[in-house]
Formats: C-alpha cells, structure tokens, sequence
C-alpha cells in the first residue's frame, strides 16, 4: 500500500512512520491472542463508564476557578509532565543508539532535521497516548454531553507531549555533549526512572524526613490552597483554563508545548544525525583488569552467573528496577521509623505494599532472564535439561530482590520482629510466584522490549499481578495482627498459582506454537 | 538403526513440512573424521537439515543418529558430541569472550580449570586474546563469529556443524577458520559445513552432498560428483552445482 503523500515530504514521512508503529503494535496483539483484546475491551468500558457517569454527575455544573481546583489541576498536570519527560528521555536515549532504520534515513537525500523532527513527533505520540486515550474515554461523554470546551483537556495533554518530547531529546543530548556517548544510555535511563518518581518522591517528602508518617506533601499543600493558607502562584491558573476551554490560555499552553517542540527539533537536527553516528560501537567498554576469575562449575553455575552479569550490564532494566525501588523507599522509611512506636496495624498498608512491589521486580527479572534470552538456539543445543537451566534463571532473578529486600527487612525485624518476618515471608512468595508465573507463560522476546515488557500472555500478566495483590493483602493482615484472616486471600493466590501451573511439555508445547 | 561407530552422522527418511515441504525424505550418511560440505541454493534445506541434527527442530518422520546415538530418543547424549554454530553468531553481546565461554563449558559441564585453560587457548588461536575481556557489544561481525566458533570448540566436539561459517570473516580470518577446521579433522574430528563459496567446498570438502527442494540431488567426491554430472574432470564444482541443480528444478 503506497502512502497518500508526496515522498520524502515530512507528512510522507510521517505516515511511514505511523505505518510501522501500527503494524508493531499489531503484531504484538496478534500474537498475545484474543485474551489481551478481551482485557482492553472491559477496560475500555470501565472507563467509558465512568466517564458517563461523570458527565451525569456534572451536567449543568462548570468548573469554577477556585484556587483548590487550579492547585490540583497544576498538580496533576505536573504528574503527567514528569511522566511524559520520563518517557521522552529514555525513548530519545534509545533513538540516538538503536540503529533500525536511522542509517537509511541518514545516508539519504531527506535532511537530518526533517528526520529527527519526525522521529520526535513520534516520541510525542507516544508519550501523549498513554493520557490520551484514557482522557478520551472518559471525558467524551460529558464533551458530548453538555461541556464541548472540556475538549481544551486534550490539547493540554498534547501541548504536555510535545514539550515532553521537546525537553526529553534536549536533556538527552545535553547529556551526550556533557558525558558521551558511552555513558549517556544509562545515565539518561537512569535519569529517567528518576524523574518518573521524582513527583512521588517530593509527595513522600514528610515521610522521608520524618515530619509526619503516612502524608503526602502535595495533599497538604492542596488542603491549605483551600482553606485560604496560601494561595497559587500567578498564572498558575492557566492549565485549568484551558482545561475547560478558554481559548487564550489554550493558545498559550499550546504555543508553550509546541515552541519547545520546535526549539529542539530546530536546534538539534544535524546535531542528532552526528550524534547518533558516534553511537556506533561507542558502548564499548574498555578491557577488564586484573586476574581473571575462576570458571563457574556445571550448568547452574555458569547461568546463574551469566544471568547475574547480563542483568548488572542492562541499562533499560535497571532503570525500571531503580524506579520500583524508588517507590519503595517512602514506605520502607514509614515501616522502619513507625515499627518503634506505632501500632502494628498501621504497618500493615506499607508492607502489603513492598511485598507487592517486591513481585513486580522480580517480574521484570524473570522475563528478562527467561523470556528475552539472547540466544535460545544454544541452550537448545546443549545437553544441559531446561529443567536446570529454568531454575538458574529463576534464581537469578530472585537473588536481586533479596538483595533489595534485605536491608529494609532487616531494619524492621529489628524493631518489629514479627512484622518483619511476615513481610519477608509475603515479598518473598510474591517474588517466587512472579518468577514461576514467568517460566510457566514464558514467550520469548527481545530484551530491547523490555520497556514494553510481557510479549507474553496478557491474562498471566494480569493475574500475576492479582495474586500479588492477593499476598501483599494477606501480609497486610498478617502484620495487623489477623493471622485466620489472612489465610483467606493466600488461599486464593494459591488456587490462582495452581491454575497458572504447566508442566515442562506444557511449556515446550506453548513455546513451540508461539514460534509458528 | 545400527550405525557403526565410523559413521559420525547417519539421516534416514529425514521429512519436514512447514507451510511447503522443507526436507522430503533424506538420506545423508556423513563418515567419522571427514569435513563434509553440504552445498545447495537458497531455501534448498541446509539449514532446515542441519537445524534437525542439533535438536532445534523436531522432524516430522525420519531417524537421526550421531555417532550410533538416536538423536530423537537420546538428545542429551547425541547434543553433548556435537556443537553448532550458525551463520549468526550465538553470542551475547554484554558478555567479554572469556565470560561467552565460561558459559557455554557449564553448558557442556566442562571442568572448569580445563575449560578456562582451553578458552585462553582458542582465543588465543583466533586472534582475539587482547580482546577476550571486552565486552562483545563492540565486536564487528567477523570477530562475533570468531567468539561463536571458540563456544563451538570448547568442550571439543567430535561432530562440529557449521552454518555458512565464513560469512562476514576477513580473508585472513577466513584462512585461519579454514585452516582450523583442516586441522580439526587431520586429528580425527568431524566437520559438516554449508556454503555458498563453493571454492571453499571444493578444496576443503573430502565429500560434497548437494541438496535442492528438500532432497539430496547427488553425493561423493568431487571427481565423483563430476562423472554423476558427466561433466570432464576439468570442470569446476561450480559447473557441476550448476548443473545438477538446475536439471533438478526442471
């Protein structure tokens, strides 16, 4: 199918690359089967639902710009900024290093700044989707139904986008003129993860610092805009006007998002295509020193540790596990510090919450070592059972979390021994069961995906997060002190473990018909 | 099947069908201590072949046998004789040569001093000691295929199979595979390879087997494969290819 424009104009361009993002993303749904479809339908309605239900609750009522209303108009947006940024940086970091078809586009006759300007449409799209689609489902009925100017919502999440996208490619190539191109990678994911949990972070700041347990900063900050204690900063306004409509506010976010866009991609067309040809084997690291180690013995062994050392060397990984650990954080500082004075019930939210987080990392950690290994063909063809090879990969991504885990369990036991103990018991299963659920649904991926994690079944995905859920509830319990009444939730995360069960035929039989 | 111990790989039958026929009915018999070329066009089934000897793909009918082991029933014993190394190297790219080969000798459960000694040692060989603590994601193509032929070698193979294992080496590093695999079956090891340099085969091959649409078109020396095609003996492998595949796409 030819595309509708005039070759090499930037609209052509353009829709090349729509083209290619649509079909990827596609072939993805095709291949996780009708389960994923199915998932994102009933999704769909609750949200569709809820925005009914909002616009019946809203019809005849405009928003009023109060100070409260335009504080947590500002503070949502500047969650969806972060986000996006986070976004942006790490996809603009990957741009610059994953070839694909950059090359080809370079060494033809098409100018470098309509490339990149291309290219960063794309990370726009990309980062301004993900609120997008949401905010469509649940705004068009009360758009349809009374507010036509809450339309303005979306032209502030695509202004947010584009400054996103504009701030993530100068911040990455900031950061290639300042540290090069052999650091810039990690730096700019790691960053990234940081700026994600940056706003989560500030929000969690009287935690940290000890003011006062279970509080966020920004609730405090919302409840005294309110009560007339402080007021907004000027122009503060502006998000919540162009929210509902208002057409200079709306033009100024708009000219505000699509000024940077354009500042970035006018300012570092050429630059990008240079940079990005000094990636080439830029990651290259220098020799190793000193003498070298012994070699692992046997099979276990010897994956065990080059699962360890694949997942210490991949930037994109740990970012994302930095990222939960930075979630983490606040809620061990509560348990620690609360473990000495306050009731052990009040310790039972943050450690239903680190033994569910501790699931979600080792998630990530076991479909990196067994979904996206690099080289399935040579474990194929060594004589060394899978059986054993699936349990070093297992164990590889299970020792991280332990290590993770260690320091914060500890602090508590110190303090609450028994709280501790449960929450070691329900991190740990959660953990064991994400890493059964990953080799038992295992389909094999590329690590580049990672960031997009799960090729895999989206259901299996799903229900490893439910039984999470389910342990980390049990946990919650167990610290408060409601031991029978914690049976209950574990006994149903066990019912759903056995459910997700498959045998080693079962697994070789799914992973022979996702390779057809 | 009985396959005598101076047979290092016996193909009997041989059948795969993915959406055509891939391999229809191959007999292929490969002598221990030979280097045998299997030489074939695009799609022919080399690799399809290949890949069913190393246990990738499992056959629809047939029986594989290395060196007197059922491959089908045994496959632990029959993969634990015999490496593969296919055109794209199987190599990790966040892994130095040296940590490559640590790996793939706990695969082989290779002791791991000896491992470690014969790893420096087939570096060393290849050209790539200076390199064997640098992580791989730098290599160029050549020096990958290099690393992937060091994990091919390292628990010692008696059957080694090669994917086109030339493709992307320099002439110096082509001559050093070369000269490697020569030495490997003067000492008694097996070699099947495939190549579309047919020169390769030529010099290197002690028996060429010519494969097209599945099926094995004709087998032997090179002298021999010359008079199946009644060509002169003057006449290259080239012409003889050229000619068996095309009278057998006709």
């Amino acid at each position: 199918m030819s595309l509708p424009f005039k070759p090499a104009s930037t609209p052509w361009l353009l829709a090349h690359e729509i083209r290619l993002a649509w079909r990827g993303a596609m072939a993805g749904r095709k291949s996780r089967g009708p389960g994923s479809i199915i998932a994102f339908a009933i999704l769909g309605a609750f949200a569709l639902a809820g925005g009914v239900f909002l616009a019946l609750a809203t019809k005849g009522h405009e928003i009023p710009i109060i100070p409260f209303a335009v504080i947590i108009t500002d503070m949502a947006l500047a969650v969806i900024l972060t986000l996006m940024l986070s976004t942006t940086l790490a996809a603009s970091a990957d741009a610059l290093y994953e070839r694909g078809d950059l090359d080809l586009l370079f060494s033809s006759p098409l100018s470098p700044r309509r490339v990149l300007f291309v290219r960063a449409l794309g990370l726009a799209v990309n980062a301004g989707l993900w609120f997008m689609l949401p905010a469509v489902l649940l705004l068009t009925p009360a758009i349809v139904m009374g507010h036509p100017n809450w339309a303005g919502v979306f032209v502030v999440l695509a202004s947010a986008a584009l400054a996103a996208s504009g701030v993530g490619l100068l911040l990455a190539m900031a950061l290639f003129a300042l540290i090069g191109p052999r650091r810039t990678r990690t730096v700019a994911q790691v960053m990234a993860a940081l700026i994600g949990a940056a706003f989560f972070l500030a929000s969690q700041y009287r935690n940290l610092m000890g003011e006062k347990a279970s509080e966020s900063l920004f609730a405090r900050i919302a409840l005294d805009v309110r009560d007339g204690r402080i007021q907004p900063p000027p122009f503060a306004d502006l998000p919540l006007r162009a929210a509902v409509g208002q057409p200079i506010p709306l033009l100024i976010l708009l000219a505000i998002g699509l000024g940077v866009f354009l500042f970035a991609a006018r300012v570092l067309g050429r630059r990008f295509a240079d940079a990005a040809a000094a990636t080439q084997g830029a990651e290259t690291r220098k020799a190793a020193k000193g003498p070298t180690r012994d070699f692992a013995a046997g099979a276990f062994q010897a994956t065990l540790r080059k699962e360890l050392r694949l997942i210490s060397r991949d930037a994109a990984l740990l970012s994302q596990v930095l990222l939960r650990v930075l979630y983490m954080v606040p809620l061990a500082f509560v348990m620690v510090r609360g473990a000495a004075h306050l009731p052990a019930w009040t310790l039972a939210g943050p450690a239903a919450a680190v033994t569910f987080l501790a699931g979600q990392v080792a998630g990530s950690l076991i479909w990196i070592t067994v979904s996206a290994e690099d080289t399935p063909d040579l474990l194929a063809i060594s004589p060394t059972p899978m059986s054993v090879l699936r349990r070093a990969k297992l164990a590889a991504a299970l020792i991280p979390v332990a290590g993770l885990l260690i320091v914060p369990i500890a602090a508590l036991t110190w303090y609450a021994p028994l709280a501790g103990l449960w929450t070691a018991l329900g991190a740990g299963l959660t953990a064991w069961t994400a890493g059964l659920i990953g080799v038992w649904h295992q389909k094999p991926g590329k690590r580049a995906d990672f960031r997009r994690r799960r090729g895999g079944s989206f259901l299996a995905a799903l229900a490893e997060l439910v039984i999470a859920a389910l342990i980390g509830g049990a946990t919650a319990l167990a610290v408060a002190g409601l031991l029978v009444w914690a049976l209950i939730p574990l006994i149903v995360a066990g019912a759903l473990v056995m459910a997700l069960r498959r045998t080693d035929e079962q697994i070789a039989a799914a992973l022979r018909a996702a390779s057809r | 099947m009985g396959a005598a111990l101076t047979e290092a790989l016996v193909i009997r039958g041989l059948n795969k069908t993915f959406a055509k026929p891939a391999v229809s009915d191959l007999d292929l018999t490969v002598r221990a201590g030979e280097l045998y070329a299997l030489l074939g066009p695009n799609g022919a089934g080399k690799t399809t072949t290949l890949r069913m000897v190393a246990g990738l793909t499992q056959p629809d009918a047939g029986e594989i046998a290395i060196f007197g082991i059922d491959a089908r029933k045994d496959p632990a014993a029959a993969k634990a004789l015999l490496a593969w190394a296919p055109d794209e190297a199987m190599i990790y790219d966040k892994l130095t040569p040296l940590e490559y080969l640590e790996f793939v000798a706990g695969l082989w459960n290779i002791e791991p001093r000896a491992a470690k000694t014969k790893a420096e040692e087939l570096l060393s060989t290849l050209g790539l000691a200076s390199e064997a603590r640098r992580r791989c994601e730098g290599f160029s193509r050549g020096m990958k295929q290099k690393v992937a032929l060091a994990g091919a070698l390292i628990h010692d193979p008696k059957l080694l199979i090669l994917d086109e294992p030339l493709t992307g080496l320099d002439a110096a590093a082509a001559r050093l595979v070369k000269d490697m695999l020569q030495a490997r079956v003067d000492a008694g090891g097996t070699v099947i390879l495939t190549t579309h340099i047919l020169e390769v085969a030529e010099r290197m091959a002690d028996r060429i087997g010519i494969i097209a649409g599945g099926r094995l078109l004709a087998e032997g020396t090179l002298d021999e494969l010359r008079s199946r095609a009644g060509e002169a003996s003057g006449r290259t492998l080239e012409d003889v290819f050229l000619q068996l595949t095309a009278e057998a796409a006709a």
